[in-house]
């Protein structure tokens, strides 16, 4: 992941986004490497993003979920989020660290 | 809390999603009408048309639903509405044009496939290519009449391949062989070629499909990950168990197919049929809801131990009504099938009541913050 410019706490985006859950696999999208790019400078955040396969329905609730962390960030003024498909997501983009399914996916929220 | 607007999208999602359930309903009304009941009532729909609604209106219209919201681009649309309006023209009598439809649907629903095969030459995105490819070919026989038993396995393996190419995907986390996947490809394969040369041989040709499906069913036992998701919780522990039960239906029905060979109408013919499209295509919806839903709606599904229900009722039903067919026991099959038509209605019933409720109370918690604010 690349930033241009430090003038928004990029590892407060990386935690916001690490509460995007992919529902099907039970692991955060930054863990599972979908975001390629977090690209940001002057109250604009870019997130370029990925699916683990371009024929993967979830990419609208991905998009949904990023837009609501990236929302969440006050310092943000504007955001886009970006799916790319380059490169292939593989396995191997997978942070080694991760346990799948370590904890159920989201719940739809009570409050 | 933000309230996010639906877009348009959402709203032209949603709608198809409406009809593929209008597919799913009005085709289990038929496979009752099937039964006996209903019959000769002025609403009664075609007892016929239950497996061209289910194969088509509702699979096939799902499916696609799945594959176009994926891709985002207005042609593969195509597939859904197609297929979506080939339900109402069934609804309406119009058999022929709907069955041209169900071939044009069903050809888009390739190219959506081929396309994405293009863009990613990958197994299992060409397993999913050659279960919209049997789609197509069972259409296009049934546009000529013929008997339904000797095209209902091409409508088969549009589910089978699909949901085979699906988890081949998922499973890519579990690191499975580079061996092991081309076995996989290679049985799937065998399957088609078998399927084919059941045209022209029918014992041989069904016995090869049979075995290919029984080795296809035991490489899922052995590396999907449902053998450990199913020490879960919640949603992840449901999707695994309504897996592994899917799976051991598709051992059931090769092994009953290669004991039965494949039947031509009757109990044992309906025993065969159910035991894949209930027993392991309805397992297999049973477990991906909780993706499916919120993929097209933007809506997580609230988990419900609830949920259990539907699926007990799903395989407890689908076995009565095996045994009433094997044993030539019409009450008895004409249990078990109410059964099932009960277990899908209160599945979904279970979800339409978990989303409304969550919506309603986050509704509620959003008025009562904003007043709070104000």
């Amino acid at each position: 992941m690349n930033s241009k410019t430090p003038s928004i706490d990029r590892r407060r985006i990386v935690r916001q986004l690490r509460d995007v859950i992919d529902p099907e696999l039970g692991v955060n999208i930054v863990d599972l490497g979908l975001v390629y790019n977090i690209l940001s400078g002057d109250g604009k955040v870019i997130v370029e993003y990925t699916t683990t396969t371009p024929g993967c329905p979830m990419r609208r609730y991905l998009q949904q979920q990023i837009e609501e962390a990236l929302s969440s960030i006050a310092a943000i003024e504007e955001y886009e989020t970006k799916l790319v498909w380059e490169p292939d997501w593989t396995v191997d983009m997978i942070d080694r660290e991760v346990e799948f399914f370590a904890h159920p996916p989201p719940r739809a929220q009570m409050s | 809390m933000t309230f996010r607007k639906a877009s348009a999208s959402t709203y032209i999602l949603v709608s198809l999603l409406i009809v593929a359930a209008i597919g799913l309903l009005t085709g289990l009304h038929a496979g009752l009408v099937r039964l006996g009941f209903l019959a000769g009532t002025a609403s009664a729909i075609s007892p016929m048309a239950h497996g061209p609604l289910m194969v088509n209106g509702f699979l096939g219209t799902l499916i696609g639903l799945e594959r176009a919201a994926a891709l985002e681009k207005m042609w593969a649309y195509m597939a859904p509405v197609l297929l979506g309006i080939s339900t109402i023209l069934v609804l309406s009598g119009f058999m022929v044009p709907a069955k041209l439809l169900f071939i044009a649907g069903s050809f888009f629903l390739l190219a959506i496939m081929l396309y994405l095969y293009n863009m990613q030459p990958v197994a299992h995105h060409l397993i999913m290519a050659l279960g919209a490819a049997a789609l197509l070919v069972g259409n296009i026989l049934f546009l000529f009449d013929p008997p339904i038993f000797n095209l209902v396995a091409w409508w088969a393996g549009f589910p089978l391949l699909t949901i085979f190419g699906e988890r081949l995907e998922l499973n890519r986390i579990m690191r499975p062989p580079k061996r092991a996947q081309h076995l996989f490809v290679a049985l799937i394969v065998i399957w088609i070629a078998a399927t084919a040369f059941s045209h022209i041989n029918r014992p041989i040709g069904w016995a090869g499909a049979s075995v290919s499906l029984i080795a296809q069913a035991g490489w899922l036992f052995k590396y999907d990950v449902a053998r450990r998701t199913i020490r879960s919780v919640e949603w992840t522990r449901y999707s695994a168990i309504s897996l592994l039960t899917g799976y051991g239906w598709l051992v059931l029905a090769g092994l009953f197919s290669l004991w039965q060979g494949f039947p031509t109408a009757g109990p044992m013919y309906d025993a065969l049929l159910h035991m894949i499209f209930v027993g392991f295509v309805f397992s297999m919806i049973f477990a991906h809801a909780s993706v499916i839903i919120p993929s097209l709606s933007g809506k997580l599904v609230p988990y419900h131990p609830y949920f259990y229900g539907p699926l007990l009722l799903l395989h407890g039903f689908l076995l009565i009504r095996v045994v009433g067919d094997l044993f030539w026991l019409p009450a008895i099959r004409k249990t078990g099938s109410y059964g099932n038509v009960a277990a899908i209605l209160l599945f979904l019933g279970g979800i339409l009541f978990f989303l409304l409720r969550d919506g309603l109370r986050k509704r509620r918690q959003f008025s009562m913050n904003q007043n709070k604010q104000a």
